[in-house]
């Protein structure tokens, strides 16, 4: 998964300017920085919820350009063969936990119900809820919620997950229990993208990190040049100080 | 008095299953329809010559907010036959009253009903277009799927309202010659209006306790508290 060259303004705010990244496959890539930098426009724009105005995009057999218009093929190919996560879970509130996670298998890639249902209580079962499938989305936790949407996006097998904050609305308890199931997908080898400003987390987490502020990309390379402490970057040395609260001594 | 309600209750009651009830529940089912047509018209983001479309819809709507039914009523029966265009429409367009009854209280409800939907779609919060386009699902798809059901949900209420007064509008009809309830032969208006008042308060009485039923079943299956 590579993104080059890519531009994207919201009004005249140029939030990202000729950034080029790659996504290692098989690996997840974390995305830190501080809010309002540009993250969640880059993860957004590797499923085309965001369309940047210029740049080129390769993922597997699709090569786009942005400064041509996108077709809905590419668009909805490209979705199915990524999940999302989001930090406000956006489970369908109008469907059973179960009904969520089926929904894409069912009516995108057309499975047979049977093989959903029985594929979505595998799923649940690796994120802890197995009990939860006839469950409405408002009657979970913050944490359950989110692990039934990571359970969804896995649904469609897709080949990158990405994450958006997905624990910036958790109380630290329930944080770990979502953590936890993201460790597992990482140690199995699923490619992901993950987006927080869980510091303890991406150094745990990451095969590589990239650093994002005002849509420049100030690192990108390994966690343990990232948070060494002789890290030559004052900017950087700085930004983990503050996240991980060390500024406070 | 007694023999007079005797005689004529059933009468009344037989005009308000043979025309308001019917002339509600039709005209009802194409304003939905034109309702949620319009309404998605009106909400698509799509430019160039669909505006075209989007400036025909927000016209209609405020045409038929801005008038009164019963102006629309007889334009619609006594004004179109004289709509007449040399060599397409020699004659105007001559409808029978049940008819123009059904066009004009379908597209009066289409327009109000239209302004509700539109609203109970742009309720349901973008995260959950967004949710569903994230899964590869089409627009049609996350519309159908996702967003109407949770959008009937804040709808119904409102809809249930614009039913009722549709159950009472249609008393309008008389004044095209249909021969609905309040058009029941009368030598005793004190009686005879009030039995007929009865008679719509007894049908919107009924039709309010299903429209709580109804709510309950789709609160139950849409379960859109919260997420």
């Amino acid at each position: 998964m590579k993104l080059t060259n890519i531009n994207k303004s919201f009004g005249n705010k140029n939030v990202l300017k000729n950034t080029t990244l790659e996504f290692p496959a098989g690996k997840t890539t974390v995305m830190v920085g501080p809010s309002g930098s540009g993250k969640s426009t880059i993860l957004r724009s590797l499923n085309l919820l965001v369309m940047p105005e210029s740049g080129q995009y390769e993922f597997d057999d699709h090569h786009l350009d942005f400064s041509q218009k996108v077709s809905n093929k590419d668009k909805l190919a490209i979705r199915q063969e990524t999940g999302m996560v989001f930090q406000d879970y956006n489970l369908f509130p109008n469907k059973t936990v179960l009904g969520n996670i089926i929904e894409g298998p069912t009516q995108v890639l057309k499975q047979p119900k049977k093989e959903a249902i029985a594929n979505a209580h595998n799923l649940l079962a690796k994120v802890d809820l197995a009990d939860y499938g006839e469950a409405y989305p408002n009657e979970l936790s913050g944490g359950q919620a989110q692990r039934v949407a990571i359970a969804r996006a896995l649904a469609m097998s897709p080949k990158y997950i990405l994450l958006d904050e997905p624990t910036s609305a958790l109380d630290p308890e329930l944080e770990l229990s979502v953590l936890k199931v993201l460790l597992q997908l990482a140690e199995e080898k699923q490619s992901m993208v993950i987006v927080t400003h869980n510091m303890v987390f991406a150094k745990h987490v990451a095969d590589k990190i990239i650093f994002v502020e005002n849509g420049e990309i100030l690192y990108d390379g390994t966690p343990d040049e990232f948070f060494a402490p002789d890290n030559p970057n004052k900017r950087i040395k700085n930004f983990i100080a503050s996240m991980t609260m060390e500024n406070l001594k | 008095m007694w023999e007079i309600i005797k005689t004529s209750l059933p009468q009344l009651l037989a005009a308000g299953f043979k025309y308001t009830i019917p002339l509600t529940i039709i005209s009802f089912f194409f304003g939905l329809i034109i309702a949620l047509v319009t309404a998605l018209i009106r909400l698509s983001r799509q430019r160039g010559a669909f505006m075209i479309l989007k400036w025909i819809a927000s016209f209609y709507v405020w045409l038929f907010r801005s008038t009164p039914l019963l102006v629309q009523l007889f334009i619609v029966f006594f004004g179109l036959p004289y709509l007449r265009i040399k060599g397409v429409l020699p004659h105007g367009i001559k409808l029978e009253p049940f008819t123009a009854g059904i066009i004009t209280f379908s597209l009066n409800t289409g327009a109000y009903a239209s302004e509700t939907i539109r609203a109970a779609i742009s309720s349901v919060p973008t995260g959950q277009w967004e949710a569903g386009a994230a899964i590869g699902m089409t627009r049609l798809q996350i519309l159908w799927r996702i967003i109407l059901p949770q959008a009937l949900r804040v709808a119904l209420p409102p809809l249930s309202n614009s039913f009722i007064s549709l159950v009472k509008d249609t008393s309008l009809a008389a004044s095209i010659t249909i021969m609905e309830m309040i058009a029941a032969e009368n030598y005793q208006p004190l009686l005879m209006y009030t039995l007929v008042a009865m008679v719509y308060a007894v049908f919107t009485t009924v039709l309010s306790y299903f429209q709580g039923y109804l709510e309950r079943v789709v609160d139950r299956q849409v379960n859109a508290n919260n997420r």
